[in-house]
């Protein structure tokens, strides 16, 4: 029994390697010629699931990709002939073509305002595309019945063989090592929760233009492969029916486990071409029905299921360790106000949820939001934390007009926002979480797990006086309400801000909780000189802990004071208590 | 004879974290019982508990004897209880009559004598049925929220701040609706609200609630407000 | 040049009885009927037994029709009601109900390519010129079918209540709506008219066990950008299906073929709601 995972790790891909090398001695002629196709649609499949079961996109496109890099074989051969210059070149071209064509799509589908759904839709339109290029090709792309009998690598079936299973192996590691990395975390991050990352400043359009692109190349390689290995190009190697069929083999396999879709991919491919003969339809027919049994009743797919059976309890990951940066120069130009708002305006349609707001705050201040509910307080800091929300009106923070800049622009000025309801992500665990929120500061590893987190001290203590830091290993779905108030906090105070919006940072905590978090924000704003702007309904905490406060009131400013003013206030009791306002309000 | 309404014991909340804790409240036949509380207290949560819209983790809620933890909307809905939600409470897109007609049970197609007796309180709403719902004002809005939750006479009606934005005028001509309602026809209320005043107008007992679980009840008279408001203090 | 513009029309015409059906059941049950293929074959299927049993081919559709409903009612209860909740899924099964589909009919027809007697042939004399006389009827029932459809919603009850649980489906169930049966019976409606629509178009195709899926493709961007109007609807196969034939007459019929994915693809990277407001 190995001792590390990394070494049980070693130990399993060298043997798999071994096997892989070792078989074709074992394996009769035409066992070997399919499994060689199997292997390749395998390592596709397990782009498919890093796309979609790891990082939420659902692409139909990677058929697509895998057509683009056979046909780049098959087109360069038969029009120039085959010569090392050529292969490569032609390798070369198929994988940039592949690249471009996914980045092409990236911009299209990770857009701003565009639909989850798009970019599925957009993969799939790709694909058809794809189908009608080749068939109006003419004589240069073979049409319909694409080309065949082109020169071709003198390579055994053997050797193809073992090319084709170490490539696969090779994605499957590859991708086992991506997925379990910091980098990998943030891929799970961004299906979890896309608009938390992007609260913490990460492009995450930019991050999955990135992961389709490489994605794409993987998938040109084993087309450019299968050209070479069967000497066949189609239009059929890149239609959405071939993109539809990898999906289904992923959701079979089980999504987000790497191992599934590789062997239901090979499995089902390998079956298909010695049942597909014999009984053509009703093998499609069988993987069809097992396809929709499995989707209704076993949602994660065959492979997990078939793993909780034989599964010990889960391996227990050590948590990193944490440790404390030091605190961030206080902010920018001490000159300029934190955040100025003039002239902010919000409206749906004809109902205007916020009208002619104006106000600035400084740092060393902490100003509250409040007001009754529907006055805009959550609108107003939606305003304030990306660009595209309002509707007239301008902000500025630390004097730069944020324009229409998305949040994590928004973020890189300095600014930090913690939503009214828990927005963190529920299936990693609180110490990912938090490597997560300082991605800016510390840049995630594509191949390894950091082992330790620096934060900041402010973020230290609320973890300590949560008891957050004893659950780093714990996953936040298990986590209470007030404890992913905490951690959210926690998380948008590791990211250093100099401007914070926190949103009702204490419901759901209790009363010991909540002072000492007003303890915790009061000694930002007074040693740090961070400017918070907090939206409570406590304003019993509000009194405790604020240097000023804005009363909204059904879209506007109402009253913006001191503490005293605004508490003594006969009008905003009686908005507060609901007795009936002057008619002039 | 059986409560209208009994909440026994509940306990409900979204995901992990519990909104109401324990709470027990019966409403009986004919009573007005307002449900008062600071933002976020669980209000709301309380009244979608008692439609269905969220499970009951705990307890069991009676409408008129039955048990009907466990069942969907609808089914409540059918046993005579109307339901005026806070948020997107009308069909925008559909004309006036429309949204009354959707309150009729199947099979009922006649809604006139309904109408004309609400026309009374609302005259709007026998010019205007034909008119898009969205485009009332906000007051006409709440007052087609309570028509069409009285429509067919419940037996029960839950309503979640109906006075919220409204001029004192619009307030007052809810309340007299509710009154007269009640001495009509014997329909048991539960009242959310902000406004302290209008609920104990028009309620017979009242109910705090704090943090999930009711933190005081009791009598709707001349000394409620005076404990009410050490409740609700700012 | 009116032969272009009866092309345009009778196009468009022909694209929305194609989509109606899944645009119901998208507008309803927010989830993309991807088995609207297979129920469109069903329906190819269907006429092409009402014919060959001597049945008339005006009984084709009516026939279809009643076993799309059948169909797609076992079909909601079975596989979509489980999966409301996981829409992305839900797409994912009635995928992989197509497939089945396409099999089973693969099984009991074989793969051949079959052809439907049109219940009228040839070309009838209209607006000035010789036109096909289906594709002018397709025209007509078109336009019955939209106001037949808009009846329905506006003036039935059922209507009514799929209107409201489209609006807002919670506040329709505490109206005491049972939005399960509302799905239910959509889901039926819209299953019946894919395969009404796979009957109406066998007189211009031949029948086949994969003729559903270059219809699919094509249904499906018109609902994207339609949303769940059906004047969105009639408005996005009028105007994709008349870039369609525009750019196959005078450009190149491939690019023809993919104008109304492409068009569409594009118009929803610009404006997210389509046609459709919002």
């Amino acid at each position: 029994m190995a001792r590390t995972p990394l070494l049980r790790g070693g130990v399993a891909v060298a043997i798999a390697a071994a096997l892989v090398l070792a078989a074709p001695l074992a394996l009769d002629q035409y066992a070997i010629s399919i499994l060689i196709r199997s292997f390749l649609f395998g390592a596709i499949a397990v782009t498919v699931d890093i796309l979609w079961g790891y990082c939420g996109v659902l692409s139909f496109g990677q058929a697509t990709y895998f057509g683009i890099g056979a046909y780049a074989f098959g087109l360069a051969v038969t029009q120039i002939g085959l010569s090392p210059g050529v292969a490569l070149g032609a390798l070369a071209a198929g994988c940039a073509v592949s690249a471009l064509v996914a980045w092409l799509i990236a911009w299209l589908g990770f857009g701003p305002r565009v639909t989850p759904l798009y970019i599925s839709v957009i993969t799939l339109v790709e694909a058809v595309i794809f189908v009608q290029l080749i068939y109006s090709g003419g004589d240069f792309t073979g049409s319909s019945s694409g080309l065949s009998g082109f020169d071709t690598f003198d390579v055994s079936m053997e050797g193809w063989f073992r090319i084709a299973g170490l490539f696969l192996l090779a994605a499957v590691v590859l991708g086992a090592i991506l997925v379990r990395s910091d980098a990998g975390r943030l891929l799970v991050a961004i299906r979890e929760n896309e608009q938390r990352c992007r609260y913490c400043g990460i492009a995450t359009a930019r991050v999955k233009g990135v992961l389709l692109a490489g994605a794409a190349v993987i998938a040109a390689l084993a087309g450019y492969a299968y050209a070479g290995y069967t000497d066949v190009i189609a239009p059929d190697l890149g239609n959405f029916q071939f993109g539809t069929e990898l999906v289904i083999w992923v959701a079979l396999g089980g999504r987000g486990t790497l191992y599934g879709p590789a062997a239901a991919a090979v499995l089902i491919d390998y079956a298909s071409a010695y049942l597909g003969g014999t009984l053509p339809f009703i093998w499609q027919l069988i993987v069809g029905l097992v396809f929709i049994v499995v989707i209704v009743l076993m949602p994660q797919g065959i492979g997990p299921a078939v793993a909780s059976l034989a599964r010990r309890r889960p391996r227990a990951v050590a948590p990193p360790a944490l440790a404390t940066v030091a605190d961030a120069e206080v902010g920018g130009d001490a000159a300029k106000p934190a955040i100025a708002v003039a002239g902010l305006s919000r409206h749906y349609g004809s109902l205007r949820v916020l009208d002619g707001i104006d106000f600035t705050a400084r740092a060393g201040e902490l100003v509250s939001l409040v007001g009754p509910n529907g006055a805009g307080k959550t609108t107003l800091i939606r305003c304030l934390s990306d660009g595209a929300e309002r509707s007239g009106g301008s902000v500025a923070i630390e004097g730069t007009p944020i324009g229409r800049a998305a949040p994590e622009a928004c973020v890189r000025l300095g600014l930090g926002r913690k939503f009214q309801a828990p927005n963190v992500f529920e299936t990693l665990t609180v110490a990912d979480a938090l490597r997560i929120a300082r991605a800016r500061q510390e840049r995630l590893s594509p191949w390894r797990r950091a082992q330790s987190i620096a934060l900041p001290a402010a973020a230290r203590l609320v973890l300590q006086a949560t008891g957050l830091e004893d659950a780093l290993a714990t996953e936040v779905r298990h986590l209470s309400h007030g404890a992913k108030q905490a951690l959210e906090l926690a998380m948008v105070l590791a990211m250093q801000p100099r401007v914070l919006l926190l949103d009702e940072p204490t419901a759901g905590l209790t009363k010991g909780e909540r002072t000492l978090i007003g303890g915790i924000l009061t000694d930002l704003v007074r040693r740090h000189g961070l400017c918070i702007l907090l939206v409570e309904h406590d304003l019993e905490f509000v009194r405790e802990i604020s240097s000023r406060i804005i009363v909204l009131h059904q879209g506007r400013i109402l009253l913006d004071g001191s503490v005293a003013e605004v508490t003594g206030s006969e009008l905003v009791r009686s908005i507060y208590t609901g007795t009936p306002e002057p008619a002039a309000a | 004879m059986s409560a209208a309404l009994d909440i026994d014991g509940v306990t409900a909340g979204y995901g992990e974290s519990m909104v109401l804790r324990d709470v027990r409240l019966s409403v009986a036949p004919g009573e007005v019982v307002a449900v008062l509380g600071k933002n976020g207290m669980g209000k709301t949560t309380l009244l979608k508990t008692v439609m269905g819209f969220l499970p009951a983790r705990a307890g069991r809620v009676r409408i008129a004897g039955a048990d009907v933890t466990g069942t969907p909307p609808h089914r409540r809905a059918a046993r005579a209880v109307a339901y005026g939600p806070q948020d997107r409470a009308i069909f925008q897109e559909l004309t006036v009559g429309e949204n009354l007609r959707l309150a009729l049970p199947r099979g009922v197609r006649d809604m006139q004598a309904g109408i004309e007796r609400l026309a009374a309180f609302f005259p709007f709403l026998a010019s205007r049925q034909r008119q898009r719902a969205g485009t009332l004002s906000g007051g006409e809005q709440k007052m087609l929220i309570m028509a069409r939750a009285l429509l067919t006479r419940p037996r029960l009606l839950l309503i979640d701040e109906i006075t919220e934005g409204l001029q004192p005028s619009v307030i007052t001509r809810l309340g007299e609706v509710v009154r007269a309602e009640r001495a009509a026809s014997g329909i048991a209320v539960l009242l959310v609200e902000q406004n302290v005043g209008f609920a104990l107008s028009v309620a017979d007992r009242y109910a705090v609630l704090a943090r999930g679980e009711i933190a005081d009840e009791g009598p709707a008279d001349a000394d409620a407000a005076a404990r009410v408001a050490a409740h609700l203090s700012v | 040049m009116i032969g272009l513009l009866l092309d345009v029309a009778t196009t468009a015409a022909i694209l929305f009885v194609v989509a109606a059906g899944l645009l119901i059941t998208f507008g309803v049950l927010k989830i993309i009927n991807f088995a609207h293929g297979g129920f469109l074959t069903v329906g190819g299927y269907a006429a092409l037994v009402v014919t060959q049993a001597g049945g008339s081919p005006w009984l084709a559709a009516p026939a279809a029709f009643v076993a799309g409903v059948v169909l797609g009612a076992a079909v909601e209860r079975v596989i979509v009601r489980p999966l409301y909740s996981r829409p992305l899924d839900a797409i994912l099964a009635t995928w992989g109900l197509g497939i089945v589909i396409v099999q089973l009919i693969t099984l009991a027809f074989g793969r051949g390519t079959n052809f439907v007697p049109s219940p009228v042939s040839g070309a009838v004399a209209a607006f000035g010129t010789d036109y096909s006389a289906w594709r002018l009827i397709m025209l007509v029932v078109a336009v019955l079918l939209a106001a037949a459809l808009a009846a329905l919603l506006q003036g039935t009850r059922l209507g009514l209540e799929a209107r409201a649980v489209i609006m807002n489906e919670e506040l329709a169930q505490g109206l005491g709506i049972d939005s399960t049966r509302v799905r239910f019976v959509t889901f039926a409606l819209g299953a019946g008219l894919a395969a009404f629509a796979g009957a109406l178009i066998t007189p211009l195709l031949s029948v086949d066990p994969l003729m559903g899926v270059p219809w699919l493709l094509n249904a499906f961007m018109l609902v994207l950008v339609s949303g769940t109007s059906l004047a969105s609807l009639g408005l996005a196969s009028l105007l994709l299906g008349g870039a369609q034939v525009v750019i196959s007459t005078y450009g190149n019929p491939v690019l023809g073929a993919l104008s109304i994915v492409v068009l569409a693809a594009v118009l929803l990277r610009i404006r997210p709601a389509g046609f459709a407001r919002g």
